[in-house]
């Protein structure tokens, strides 16, 4: 589980343009189960996954991770838990690394490579063995049947294709929370639909999930289980346990 | 001046390592004063950045002072031509007195800057970045004694002009030179030997201790320290002459050189490896406790204690080796 | 270890396949790079090879040579001083030395005249240089009208003409006899120009110089140490002056590397920003970056070495050699023996990769850190 408290987040602090994109939101996210951050562009969705995911730091606030598996080393004797405020980078990295798998709204795949490529440059910085990780890469393409399409380059696939492809991508390294921001927006309501069933599918194998998004196929579907309102970089809402 | 290439390469690299050095002293001081791990805050972000682009630099200046040393002294070999009387080197550096100084500091700061990375790399396991201050404090000791460095140098190769009479090897480390590599070739070789084989029993024996039992780190840091001392005198002294065959040739860079199979880089890497590991655990010693870290130093410090021992052992057998088959007997 | 080891290789492979994506960019910077490395091997490689050469040359010089000064300037030596000489404890051997110069007004050259008991050289016949043979077209058998100092018209037969191969040292020479130098010189009988002196210990050299020195005041001893000293430092000095020149291409093309590693594209700033996205971290990015720099330096350093070695040895080093070998009006022609150490790799290196790796660090560590947050609004 994914806790949150007090977090904000304030750019330009002091400058003119100072801008709170997150303010004083605390929340918990259930292990196992989907919850969506509704909200339109500009209510914090981005910089509250961003914070949760490991890739930013709240400027107050703090997050706890509990049931963390992995043998971090700064853990108390005995607990499950983990801050992760005022972690420096490398060891978010390693958090980030082994916990969570993202989905971007622009899908973020590099161009000029492979789809294949692309699907294991996440697991080439661990250290593990080139033969080990390209076997799951090339099992997760067929699990979502775009294994046909692996040494193709990513600019020849259609929306749907880069969604799975993005979607391998965020599995390759077996985190247990993936994180999506907008993850249909480039989609029709079909393939949106689709994404939902992936995303109850990886629910079943035990993920956690965190959605971002405004589109009604998102918040509305039935496989959701928790809905947080965010306005303003504040929490409206939510239904669904907390 | 002489404007021999190796020289200006090495001005050339006196000034990158300076000039890189400061710049890392100058974040260096920022981070001092304003670091703050608790805050979220942009600054802090910024000068946890700055972290990564300081252990860059320093990683890249221990490597350029290690290749400048010997580069160093292989340009002063090269020189030795230019001076009358100067039969290698040593001759070359005795040409002003800005050349010994040189030599020495760089060694010192070679040794500095390895102890230095030893530190920085435990901070960085510690997630809490616990040794910050201290090592930048430290850093902040470093910098000048870089910049030091290279005025020195600039000032020996200043004041280098071909056909300057200089004392050769023989004079300077002969035994009848009052000068400072005189004395310890002047060193009986008898107690030196002895010496030097009780030093490296001893650094072994606590070695071994300390690798075995977790205890004992000072004593085994502080003998390491002491042998390397012991071991650079004693190849003055008298490693040297079983290498050159000559019961009167105590100088210390002619095993650099092609005809004795470039023996002296292996002799010194293993000399100064140890050198800077054994001093590392010495370092490392009062953050055993520290929160963060309790996991991480002891078993930092049993692997530098496994390169310390190594090196050592690599160094007394090549010196032993030599002495067993060498033509020459010292009386 | 090992979990290093497939870190480092994963990110170099990611590291090839990114520079072979941006050809254009990398193949430009390694062409200028390899420029640079070439334009610094070329110039260490040549300036080596000849002072090698000129050691080797002297090699067979004589131990110290005695010349007599008048009021400064070089005067001839007294027979006289052979016999004083030779009684000086050490010395094996004196011998007297006849040479000039013979200034020659048809092309303006000036030929070293050396007397020389070879037995080719007979009264009337000469050997001579290469460069000698060149410069006035002659071959074996020609007759040559040598212009004495009295006005007097000396014919000589060339009797044969050095090979190519010793152009180093006796291209623009001429060997006579004793006689024929006599009359072309008008020298005076019972003088030499200079004595060779061989001593039994080399060590002893510069006390029976000074001996030398205190029997004949106006005396001038010169070591053949002193002489090799004197050439390196021309060489050095030359090949440094080179150097100095070549200096401020170094220059521009460090400003050119930063320039270019600074100025990423909005391409290549995307691709870290999902690199650091996805997992990267900072130290892997600097890893991606530094070995970025090391693939371009070391195939830069390698190949300009390659080439230079090639220009130097084979081609004779036509860009440089004008400005290392000297001014004459005679060139000898020679070919360098090669001489390549590791000691001229490490300065190359030093003056090369290190320097670049320098201007480079700061763009790749910017590069590097790149916040992923704001990858995620790309």
């Amino acid at each position: 589980m994914i806790e949150l408290s007090g977090i904000t987040k304030t750019f330009n602090s002091g400058q003119p343009n100072q801008f709170t994109a997150v303010n004083n939101v605390s929340f918990a996210i259930e292990p196992q189960r989907i919850t969506v951050l509704k909200g339109p562009s500009g209510s914090g969705k981005t910089s509250l996954l961003a914070i949760i995911g490991c890739m930013a730091r709240p400027t107050t606030g703090r997050i706890f991770l509990h049931g963390v598996a992995a043998a971090l080393p700064f853990r108390a004797e005995g607990s499950d838990s983990v801050e992760i405020t005022g972690l420096p980078e490398r060891f978010l990295n390693e958090i980030r690394r082994s916990t969570f798998g993202f989905i971007f709204q622009q899908f973020n795949l590099v161009k000029g490579i492979s789809v294949l490529e692309n699907v294991m440059l996440p697991a080439y910085p661990t250290g593990e063995a080139r033969t080990d990780f390209r076997a799951r890469a090339v099992k997760l393409l067929e699990q979502f049947d775009i294994a046909r399409h692996a040494g193709q380059r990513t600019e020849l696939l259609s929306g749907g294709e880069l969604q799975r492809v993005a979607i391998v991508r965020a599995l390759i390294n077996n985190p247990s929370i993936i994180i999506a921001d907008e993850p249909t927006a480039h989609l029709d309501s079909r393939l949106s639909h689709d994404f939902m069933s992936i995303v109850d599918q990886l629910k079943g194998e035990g993920k956690t999930l965190l959605i971002a998004s405004h589109d009604p196929v998102v918040c509305d579907s039935a496989v959701v289980d928790t809905l947080v309102d965010l306005r303003d970089g504040a929490v409206v809402q939510s239904r669904g346990p907390l | 001046m002489i404007l021999h290439p190796a020289v200006l390469a090495l001005l050339l690299i006196a000034l990158l390592v300076s000039g890189m050095g400061s710049y890392a002293g100058y974040y260096g001081l920022r981070i001092q004063r304003f670091w703050n791990p608790a805050s979220g805050s942009e600054l802090q972000l910024e000068l946890e950045r700055k972290t990564y682009l300081i252990s860059t630099i320093m990683n890249g200046i221990l490597v350029f002072e290690l290749m400048s040393l010997f580069l160093f002294v292989f340009t002063a070999e090269d020189l030795h031509t230019l001076f009358a009387g100067a039969m290698c080197a040593a001759g070359s550096l005795a040409v002003n007195p800005f050349g010994y100084p040189t030599l020495l500091l760089k060694i010192v700061n070679f040794l500095f800057a390895g102890v230095w990375l030893i530190i920085n790399h435990v901070d960085n396991r510690g997630y809490d970045y616990p040794l910050i201050k201290i090592k930048y404090k430290l850093l902040n000791l470093l910098v000048p004694l870089l910049v030091l460095e290279s005025v020195l140098l600039f000032a020996y190769f200043a004041g280098v002009k071909p056909d300057i009479i200089t004392s050769c090897c023989g004079s300077l480390f002969g035994q009848n030179s009052g000068s400072f590599s005189g004395d310890l070739a002047a060193l009986p070789h008898r107690p030196m030997q002895a010496a030097f084989f009780s030093s490296m029993v001893v650094t072994a024996i606590s070695g071994i201790f300390y690798y075995l039992k977790g205890r004992g780190g000072y004593l085994f840091s502080a003998a390491s320290v002491t042998t390397f001392i012991i071991s650079a005198a004693s190849i003055l002294s008298f490693i040297c002459l079983y290498f050159y065959e000559l019961p009167s040739h105590h100088c210390p860079f002619c095993l650099l050189q092609k005809e004795y199979g470039y023996i002296g880089y292996v002799l010194y890497a293993a000399l100064f490896g140890g050198a800077v590991a054994g001093g590392g655990i010495g370092v490392l010693m009062p953050f055993r406790q520290v929160c963060s870290l309790v996991q991480v130093v002891p078993a930092i410090q049993r692997r530098l204690a496994v390169v310390t021992l190594a090196c050592y052992l690599l160094f007394t057998l090549m010196v032993v080796w030599k002495m067993v088959i060498s033509t020459l007997t010292l009386g | 270890m090992n979990r290093s080891i497939e870190r480092h290789l994963n990110i170099l492979d990611f590291t090839l396949a990114s520079l072979l994506r941006r050809k254009g960019k990398n193949g430009s910077l390694l062409a200028v790079y390899l420029l640079v490395v070439f334009l610094l091997a070329s110039l260490q490689f040549y300036v080596t090879a000849l002072k090698r050469e000129a050691s080797a040359i002297l090699d067979d010089a004589p131990d110290l040579v005695v010349q007599r000064l008048m009021a400064g300037r070089q005067d001839l030596v007294p027979a006289a001083f052979v016999g004083e000489i030779s009684r000086i404890r050490g010395v094996t051997r004196v011998k007297p030395r006849w040479w000039g110069y013979y200034y020659d007004s048809v092309n303006g050259a000036n030929y070293t005249v050396l007397v020389s008991d070879d037995p080719a050289v007979t009264p009337g016949r000469v050997a001579v240089g290469a460069g000698v043979a060149r410069a006035r077209n002659l071959a074996v058998g020609d007759l040559v009208p040598l212009v004495s100092y009295d006005k007097k018209p000396l014919m000589v037969e060339i009797a044969s003409i050095f090979p190519h191969r010793s152009d180093l040292v006796a291209a623009d020479m001429i060997l006579m006899t004793a006689q024929d130098f006599h009359l072309l010189f008008n020298f005076p009988d019972g003088q030499a120009t200079d004595l060779a002196v061989s001593v039994r210990n080399p060590k002893e050299l510069p006390t029976v110089a000074a001996k030398i020195v205190a029997l004949h005041p106006d005396a001038r001893p010169i070591l053949k140490s002193e002489m090799l000293r004197t050439y390196q430092s021309i060489f050095d000095w030359r090949g440094g002056m080179t150097l100095m020149v070549l200096a401020s291409a170094l220059l521009s093309f460090i400003i050119f590397a930063w320039d270019r590693a600074t100025g990423l594209s909005a391409e290549e700033r995307r691709e870290i920003g999902i690199l650091k996205s996805i997992g990267w971290e900072t130290s892997d990015v600097l890893l991606l970056k530094l070995w970025e720099g090391t693939v371009i330096s070391l195939t830069a350093y390698l190949l300009g070495t390659v080439l230079a070695y090639g220009h130097v040895f084979f081609l004779s080093a036509p860009l440089f050699a004008q400005a290392l070998k000297g001014w004459s009006v005679i060139y000898p022609r020679f070919q360098l023996v090669p001489v390549v150490d590791i000691y001229q790799l490490a300065v190359l290196f030093f003056l090369t990769v290190v320097p670049y790796t320098t201007a480079t660090v700061v763009p790749c560590w910017r590069a590097a850190t790149t916040d992923p947050d704001a990858a995620m609004r790309i």
